[in-house]
C-alpha cells in the first residue's frame, strides 16, 4: 500500500526545506567572505542507511561528493558510537573525500531514542593550515595541505568537544573566522536535526520512512524515464589539465561513457597516474563530476537522492589522478573535476549536440593569499573566479560566470577592502577573449589586486593559461587565461599552480579565459556581431577578420555588401 | 462629509476601496487591470466607485496607490535608456554581477541582461578608500567628457554608484552636479543617496533600478495627477512603499525604488494594521491571489522587513534557497515569501508519476477551465470548485459562471486517470498539495526566524487565501484564523491606514562598545533632520512627527546584520544577542559587535478611519445548503452556505461551512467554528 500522493508530496518537500533551513542558518551567520558572501558550502539531509534523500541549496561539486563522504564518515567512526546532539567533524580525504579546505559536519538525528538518519553540511574554509595561506599551493603530498581531521567528534550530547576544537584551531591561521565559521557550521546541523524531528513529529515515523522509500523509488523511475530518451551508446573523449606546477607535461584525462536505458556508466580509468603535484582528484571528486554531468543531461526539476545516484556507476583506477591514493596532494582535485565535466561533454557532443554547451571555464580558478598583520593577526582570502561559458546550439555562452560544479558568488570589491589590507584596481571583462562562433562564447574577467602594504603570500591556483576551452563545429577555442604579476612597473606571468610573495604595491591580476564558440564564426548573425562590436565586447578589426562582418563603427551598422565579401 | 480612496493595481484586478472618515463604512470595486496603461485602469476604477457612492473628488481627504508598475516596467524592459557611471575599472559591474548561474544544471541558462548596456557603462576617473580617504582624486574633465558621450547617446537617466561612496560621497555627488549641469533634463540617481550602504554591485543594481524606472514613474504618475485634479480631487496623491508607510507622489517620482513591492506590502500592512485596531499584535499574513500565495509576518504590530530582495526573479514551486535570476534591490521590501500557489496555478503529473501543483498559473487568461474561457489545464480554483468549496454560481457575486463540468473533466483527465485515482482524490490531492507548499513559505518565515506561529493570529485575505486559510491553520498550529470583510480587496483598504513613512540610514561601521549614547545621537540627528524637513514638506504638523531608531548590528566578521531598536550600546548589544539566538539559534556574548549602520524611520501620523460596526443579531439562515468535499469526515457532507453580508455582529456556527461574499469564499472545515465580531470579521477557531 503506496502513500497517498499528498502525504508524498509533502513530506517530500518539508525535508527539503529542513536542508534549505540549514542553508539559510550556515549562511547568515557564517564570518568568512567565502562562506558567507560566497556561499562555497552545502547542506543535506541521509536516511539512517546513509541514503541520500534530501538537498538544500548547494555547490553541485559537493551534492555529489557528499554522497560518497557522509557514508564514510560515520562507517569510519562507527554508526553505533554516534549519540543524539553529537556532531561528527571530518576533512579526510582518503578514503572518500575530497581536499582539506572542505570540512563536513555530520550529526545523527534520532525519534524517541531511534536513529533516523543524518543531516551534514560541508563549507570550503578559508584557512585549514598546512603551506601557505588559504591553504592552496602547489604541494607535493596532502601532509603539507593542513590539518587532516579524521571523522571525531566535535560535538558531543550537545556540548563543544574544547579538546578536539582547540586541536584543531590551533592548526589554523585565521582563528577568528574559522572560529565563527565552525559555529555556524554546528548550529546549522542542530537546525537540520530540530526541523527533520518536526517532520517526523507530525507524520510520524514510520510515514516519513515509507515516504523516503517511496522517494528513492520515484526518484530512480524518473531517472530511467530521463534516461529512456537519451542516445544510448558508448561514448569517450580525452583533455588536458594543462600544467601540474611542475612539469611542462600536461596531464591526460579520459572518459568513457555508457549510456544504457537501465544506467550510465562512466568508466575514468584511462586516465594517467597521480603525481606528485596539485592535479590529483579524489574518488569522490570524480564521482560527483559524474554525477554533475549527468544530472545536467536530464529534467533539472528531477529531485537528487539515492534513487538518481543508483543509477550511476564510476570506475576509476586507484592511483591515478581521477582516483588518487593517499599521500598524493588533493588540494587542487577540484580543478581537475571541472575539467573532467569538460570531457565529459565533449565525449557527448556528437550524439547530443544540443545538450551540451563547447569548452567553458572549466577551472575553479583559486586566488588565496594573507598575511600577518599588526592588528588582524594573521588574516588569509580566499576566492575564484568565473569566466566564459561555452557558446551552445542556439544561444551564447554568458560572459564571466562561473561553470558546472562550480557556482560561489564573487567576493563584493567594498567587503573585500574593508576586511582586508588589499585594494582591488580592476573587475571587468577581457575584450575579445570569447571564443568566436555561431553562437559565441562568454568572455572573460579580469581582477587585480593591489597590495598597498605587502609582503604578502599570494597563490595561484587554477589552469587554462595553455589552451582555451575548445570550441565545437567549427568554433574557435576561448582564449586562455593569464596570470600575472605587476612589480616595478612590469608584467610578470605567473604560472598556474604558483605561490609568491608579493611586495608592497604589487599587484596580481588574473584574467580568465573566454568561452569556446559553437558552430563556425562566419555564421554568426551579423546583428549579434554589430552588437558586440557596440558594447566594446569584440572589436571591429575582430568582426572583420574573424567573423566577416564588415561594421562600419561611426554608423554602427553593418557593412552588408562588404561583409558578403568577406564571407564568400 | 470627507472620505478616503485607495487604489490598488494587481496584475488581474484593480481594487478601489472607499471609507467613509466618520463612519468607517466602507465600499469596494473591483476592475480589470489595463496591463498597457495602468492609469487606465486606476481612473476607471475611481470615477467608478466615486460615481456608485456619490462622492465629488473634491470630498476625498485622502488618496493612496499601491501599484506594479515599477516592477513591470522592469520586467517587461520597458525601462528608460539609461546609463551608468562608477570608478574607473569597473564599467563592467552591471554585466559580471555576481558570476552566477541562476540554474545549476541548465546549461541553456542565461544571466539577467544588464538594464544598462555596456556602451553606456563608463568609469570615471577618481577613487575613494575603504575608510573614505581620497586615494585619488576625481578628474572633473573625464567626468565632463564622459557627460558628453552619454548626452550624445540620448540618455533619459544616469545612476553613478562609485566605490565607497557609501562612507565618503563627495565625488559621486560632485560627479552628480556635473552631469546635471551637461544634461539638463536627464534624471541622476546617486547610490550614496538611493542606497548608502557597501557591497557594490547591489547598491549599483538598486541605483541603477531607481534610475531607469524614474521617467516611467514619473509620467505615469504625472497623468494620473493632472486627470485626478481636473476631476476635482485636492488631495495628494500617495504612494504606498515597499516596506509600508507611504510617501508622496512627489517623493516616489525622485525614488521610484522604494515601491517595487508596492501592491504586496498594502497587503502585510493592512493585515497589520487589523491585528493593532483588535489588540492582536503578532499577525501573520496570508495573501493568496490568482497566481501566488505570500506570506508575511507581523510581529508587535510591525511587519518584518527584507533587503534581501530581487525585482523579476522566477517564482518557485515551493521555498527554495538563494536565486539570481533577478535585479538585487537593497531597499527595504516586506519580508513575503511568495510562492507559485495561487487560484489559477496548474496541477499536472511529473514524468515519475506524482501529482504537483505550480507554480505554472493559468493567469487571467485563458484562467482555470471552469472560467470557461478556454483553460484546458487543471487549477486550485478548478479542484475548490469540484470538492463544492466554490458556488458555480456565486463566483464574483456571480458576475463570473463557472463549468464545474468542465473542471471535473479536466481533473479527471489530466490528473485523476494518470494516477488511477477518482476525481474527487485527485482534486482534494491538489489542494492539500498546494496547502503544503503554503504551509513551508508560513513555516520559513515563522519557525524559521525564530517565531512561533502559534501565537499568532493569521489573517487570511486575497480572493483565494479564506478558502485555504483553516487548513494552514490545522497544518501549522496557527489557533486563530481572521478574515476580514472583503478579503479580495483586503490590501486596497491597507493603503487607507497607513502613515507617511520615510527611511534614512547612514553607515558608521565602529564597534559598538566603543560607542556611546552621545556618539549615536549625533549620528542620528542629521537623518532625523531630514525626516523632519521632508514630511513637513508634505505637509505633516511637528505634532504628528515621530521617529523610530535603530542599529544594524553583527559580530566583527559577519556579513548580514540584524536590526535592532535602538538605545544604549550595552542594552543594544543585549538586544543583539538575543535576536542572533532567535535567528540562528546560538549567539556569542564573548565576541565584539559591530554597528553597520544606524536607521530612523521618520513617521509622519496620519488619523485613521474608524472602524464600521455592526448591530448584533441572531445566526440568520443559510442562504442554500450544499454538498462539500472533505476529506477528513470521508467525503461529501451537507454544508451551510452563509451569505456573508447577512451576518451580524456576534453570532457562532460550526463548521462545515461556507461563508459566500462579492471578491471570496470562506471555507469553514469541519472541526472549526467561526464567530463574528462587531466589526463584521470573522473568527475561525479549532472547536
Amino acid at each position: 500500500m503506496s502513500l497517498d500522493p499528498v502525504t508524498f508530496e509533502v513530506i517530500r518537500n518539508a525535508l527539503v526545506a529542513a536542508t534549505d533551513e540549514m542553508v539559510l542558518s550556515l549562511r547568515r551567520s557564517a564570518y568568512s567572505t567565502n562562506i558567507k558572501t560566497r556561499a562555497d558550502f552545502s547542506c543535506a539531509f541521509f536516511d539512517a542507511e546513509l541514503r541520500s534523500i534530501a538537498q538544500g541549496f548547494a555547490q553541485p561539486v559537493h551534492l555529489g561528493s557528499m554522497v560518497q563522504q557522509v557514508p564514510n564518515a560515520v562507517r569510519g567512526y562507527g554508526p553505533e558510537n554516534i549519540g543524539p546532539g553529537d556532531a561528527i567533524i571530518t576533512n579526510e580525504p582518503f578514503p572518500g573525500g575530497v581536499h582539506l579546505n572542505d570540512v563536513m559536519l555530520v550529526s545523527p538525528v534520532h525519534w524517541e531514542g531511534e536513529l533516523v538518519g543524518y543531516v551534514a553540511n560541508l563549507a570550503h574554509h578559508v584557512d585549514v593550515g598546512g603551506g601557505a595561506p588559504a591553504s592552496i599551493g602547489a604541494f607535493r603530498e596532502v601532509f603539507q595541505e593542513g590539518v587532516i581531521i579524521p571523522p571525531v567528534k566535535i560535538v558531543e550530547a550537545g556540548t563543544l568537544v574544547q579538546d578536539v576544537w582547540k586541536l584543531v584551531l590551533a592548526q589554523i591561521r585565521s582563528k577568528h573566522e574559522t572560529g565563527g565559521d565552525l559555529r555556524a557550521q554546528v548550529a546549522a546541523n542542530a537546525t537540520g536535526v530540530r526541523r527533520v524531528g518536526a517532520v517526523i513529529g507530525r507524520h510520524g515515523l514510520g510515514t516519513v520512512r515509507q515516504a523516503i522509500d517511496e522517494l528513492v523509488v520515484y526518484t530512480e523511475r524518473r531517472t530511467l524515464a530521463e534516461l529512456e530518451r537519451l542516445p544510448h551508446g558508448t561514448y569517450e573523449a580525452e583533455g588536458y589539465v594543462d600544467f601540474d606546477g611542475y612539469s611542462d607535461e600536461r596531464v591526460r584525462l579520459h572518459a568513457r561513457v555508457e549510456l544504457r536505458p537501465d544506467g550510465v556508466r562512466f568508466d575514468v580509468t584511462d586516465s594517467e597516474p597521480q603525481r606528485r603535484a596539485p592535479v590529483n582528484s579524489t574518488y569522490a571528486q570524480t564521482y560527483s563530476a559524474c554525477a554533475y554531468a549527468l544530472k545536467c543531461l536530464i529534467d533539472p526539476d528531477l529531485p537528487v537522492n539515492d534513487g538518481f545516484y543508483r543509477v550511476l556507476q564510476v570506475d576509476t583506477r586507484p592511483g591515478t589522478i581521477a582516483d588518487c591514493s593517499w599521500p598524493a596532494p588533493v588540494v587542487g582535485g577540484w580543478e581537475t573535476q571541472t575539467r573532467l565535466v569538460e570531457v565529459i561533454f565533449r565525449s557527448l557532443s556528437d550524439a547530443l549536440p544540443g545538450g551540451v554547451p563547447a569548452g567553458t571555464k572549466g577551472m575553479m580558478c583559486h586566488a588565496g593569499f594573507g598575511a600577518v598583520d599588526p592588528e588582524l593577526g594573521y588574516w588569509c582570502f580566499l576566492e575564484t573566479f568565473g569566466g566564459g561559458y561555452g557558446g551552445r546550439i542556439a544561444s551564447d555562452g554568458p560572459d564571466a560566470v562561473q561553470a558546472h560544479g562550480q557556482n560561489t558568488e564573487n567576493a563584493p570589491v567594498e567587503e573585500t577592502e574593508r576586511g582586508y589590507p588589499v585594494l582591488v584596481e580592476r573587475l571587468e571583462l577581457v575584450e575579445d577573449s570569447e571564443g568566436a562562433g555561431r553562437f559565441r562564447g562568454g568572455l572573460g574577467l579580469r581582477k587585480d589586486y593591489l597590495f598597498p602594504r605587502g609582503p604578502v603570500t599570494f597563490t595561484v591556483l587554477a589552469d587554462r593559461d595553455r589552451e582555451g576551452p575548445w570550441g565545437l563545429f567549427g568554433g574557435l577555442a576561448g582564449r586562455p587565461a593569464e596570470y600575472v604579476h605587476v612589480a616595478d612597473g612590469k608584467e610578470h606571468r605567473l604560472g598556474s599552480k604558483s605561490t609568491l610573495e608579493v611586495q608592497a604595491g604589487g599587484v596580481v591580476s588574473y584574467r580568465t579565459c573566454g568561452g569556446g564558440g559553437y558552430g563556425p564564426p562566419h555564421e554568426r548573425d551579423p546583428e549579434l556581431v554589430l552588437r558586440d562590436v557596440i558594447e566594446g565586447k569584440v572589436s571591429a578589426e575582430r568582426a572583420r577578420s574573424v567573423y566577416g562582418v564588415a561594421i562600419d563603427v561611426a554608423d554602427r551598422r553593418v557593412d552588408e555588401e562588404e561583409t558578403r565579401r568577406l564571407r564568400a | 462629509m470627507s472620505y478616503r480612496l485607495g487604489i490598488d493595481i494587481g496584475g488581474t484586478f484593480t481594487d478601489a476601496t472607499l471609507v467613509d472618515e466618520a463612519t468607517g463604512e466602507v465600499r469596494i470595486a473591483k476592475v480589470s487591470s489595463t496591463p498597457r496603461d495602468p492609469s487606465g485602469g486606476f481612473l476607471s476604477a475611481a470615477e467608478r466607485i466615486l460615481a456608485e457612492a456619490g462622492v465629488a473628488g473634491d470630498q476625498l481627504r485622502y488618496l493612496a496607490h499601491a501599484t506594479t508598475v515599477a516592477t513591470n516596467a522592469i520586467i517587461e524592459g520597458n525601462v528608460a535608456r539609461t546609463g551608468f557611471v562608477t570608478t574607473d575599472g569597473f564599467r563592467d559591474l552591471l554585466e559580471i554581477q555576481r558570476q552566477v548561474r541562476s540554474a545549476l544544471y541548465d546549461v541553456h541558462f542565461e544571466k539577467p541582461r544588464p538594464l544598462v548596456p555596456r556602451q553606456l557603462c563608463f568609469g570615471v576617473r577618481e577613487r575613494v578608500g575603504p575608510d573614505g580617504s581620497v586615494l585619488r582624486e576625481l578628474d572633473e574633465e573625464h567626468a565632463r567628457e564622459i557627460a558628453d558621450a552619454l548626452g550624445a547617446e540620448g540618455v533619459q537617466a544616469v545612476a553613478v554608484c562609485l566605490l565607497h561612496a557609501y562612507v565618503n560621497p563627495a565625488h559621486e555627488q560632485r560627479v552628480g552636479e556635473i552631469l546635471a549641469a551637461e544634461l539638463p533634463g536627464v534624471e541622476i540617481s546617486l547610490s550614496s543617496s538611493v542606497a548608502p550602504e557597501f557591497r557594490e554591485y547591489l547598491r549599483a543594481s538598486t541605483t541603477v533600478i531607481n534610475a531607469s524606472i524614474q521617467p516611467v514613474v514619473a509620467r505615469y504618475l504625472q497623468g494620473i495627477e493632472e486627470r485626478l485634479s481636473s476631476s476635482g480631487v485636492e488631495a495628494d496623491l500617495l504612494v504606498m512603499q515597499s516596506a509600508g508607510g507611504v510617501y508622496t507622489a512627489e517623493a516616489a517620482k525622485r525614488r521610484p525604488v522604494y515601491m517595487v513591492e508596492s501592491g504586496p506590502a498594502a497587503g502585510v500592512i493592512a493585515a497589520a494594521e487589523l491585528g493593532r485596531a483588535l489588540g492582536r499584535l503578532d499577525v501573520i499574513s496570508f495573501d493568496m491571489g490568482g497566481t501566488t500565495a505570500k506570506v508575511g509576518l507581523v510581529q508587535d504590530g510591525t511587519p518584518t522587513v527584507t533587503k534581501d530582495y530581487q525585482v523579476g526573479s522566477a517564482a518557485h514551486a515551493g521555498v527554495g534557497g538563494f536565486q539570481f535570476s533577478g535585479y538585487p534591490v537593497r531597499t527595504p521590501v516586506v519580508d513575503l515569501v511568495e510562492i507559485g500557489a495561487g487560484g489559477g496555478s496548474i496541477a499536472w503529473i511529473d514524468s515519475g508519476s506524482k501529482l504537483r501543483v505550480g507554480p505554472r498559473s493559468a493567469g487571467a487568461d485563458p484562467g482555470p477551465v471552469c472560467y470557461g474561457k478556454g483553460g484546458t489545464e487543471p487549477t486550485i480554483t478548478d479542484a475548490n470548485l469540484v470538492l463544492g468549496r466554490l458556488s458555480p454560481a456565486n463566483f464574483l457575486g456571480g458576475e463570473i459562471a463557472l463549468d464545474a463540468d468542465g473542471a471535473r473533466a479536466a481533473i479527471e483527465e489530466r490528473c485523476a486517470a494518470p494516477l488511477g485515482l477518482d476525481v474527487l482524490e485527485a482534486a482534494h490531492g491538489i489542494v492539500e498539495i498546494a496547502n503544503a507548499a503554503m504551509g513551508n513559505a508560513l513555516h520559513l518565515v515563522s519557525v524559521q526566524r525564530g517565531y512561533d506561529p502559534r501565537g499568532f493570529v493569521l489573517v487570511a485575505f486575497g480572493g483565494a487565501g479564506p478558502a485555504h486559510a483553516c487548513a494552514l491553520a490545522r497544518d501549522s498550529g496557527v489557533e486563530t484564523v481572521l478574515v476580514p470583510r472583503s478579503p479580495g480587496t483586503f490590501s486596497a483598504t491597507g493603503l487607507l491606514v497607513t502613515d507617511l513613512e520615510h527611511e534614512y540610514t547612514a553607515m558608521v561601521l565602529a564597534r559598538l562598545a566603543e560607542t556611546s549614547q552621545e556618539v549615536l545621537d549625533a549620528a542620528f540627528a542629521p537623518l532625523e533632520e531630514a525626516g523632519t524637513h521632508d514630511l513637513q514638506r508634505e505637509g505633516t504638523a511637528p505634532e504628528d512627527i515621530s521617529f523610530v531608531r535603530q542599529l544594524d548590528l553583527r559580530y566583527v566578521g559577519q556579513s548580514f546584520e540584524l536590526t535592532v531598536p535602538s538605545g544604549e550600546p550595552e542594552e543594544a548589544a543585549r538586544r543583539f544577542h538575543a535576536e542572533h539566538d532567535r535567528a540562528y539559534g546560538f549567539s556569542a556574548p564573548e565576541e565584539p559587535v559591530e554597528l553597520v549602520s544606524v536607521r530612523v524611520r521618520a513617521v509622519g501620523r496620519i488619523a485613521k478611519p474608524a472602524l464600521p460596526v455592526l448591530a448584533e443579531g441572531p445566526l440568520p439562515d443559510p442562504k442554500e445548503r450544499r454538498p462539500v468535499h472533505f476529506a477528513e469526515v470521508g467525503g461529501f457532507v451537507d454544508a451551510a452556505v452563509f451569505d456573508r453580508y447577512t451576518l451580524p455582529a456576534g453570532v457562532r456556527f460550526e463548521g462545515p461551512a461556507i461563508v459566500e461574499e462579492y471578491d471570496s469564499t470562506i471555507v469553514v472545515h469541519p472541526g472549526f467554528a467561526a464567530d463574528s465580531d462587531v466589526h463584521g470579521n470573522l473568527f475561525l477557531r479549532r472547536t
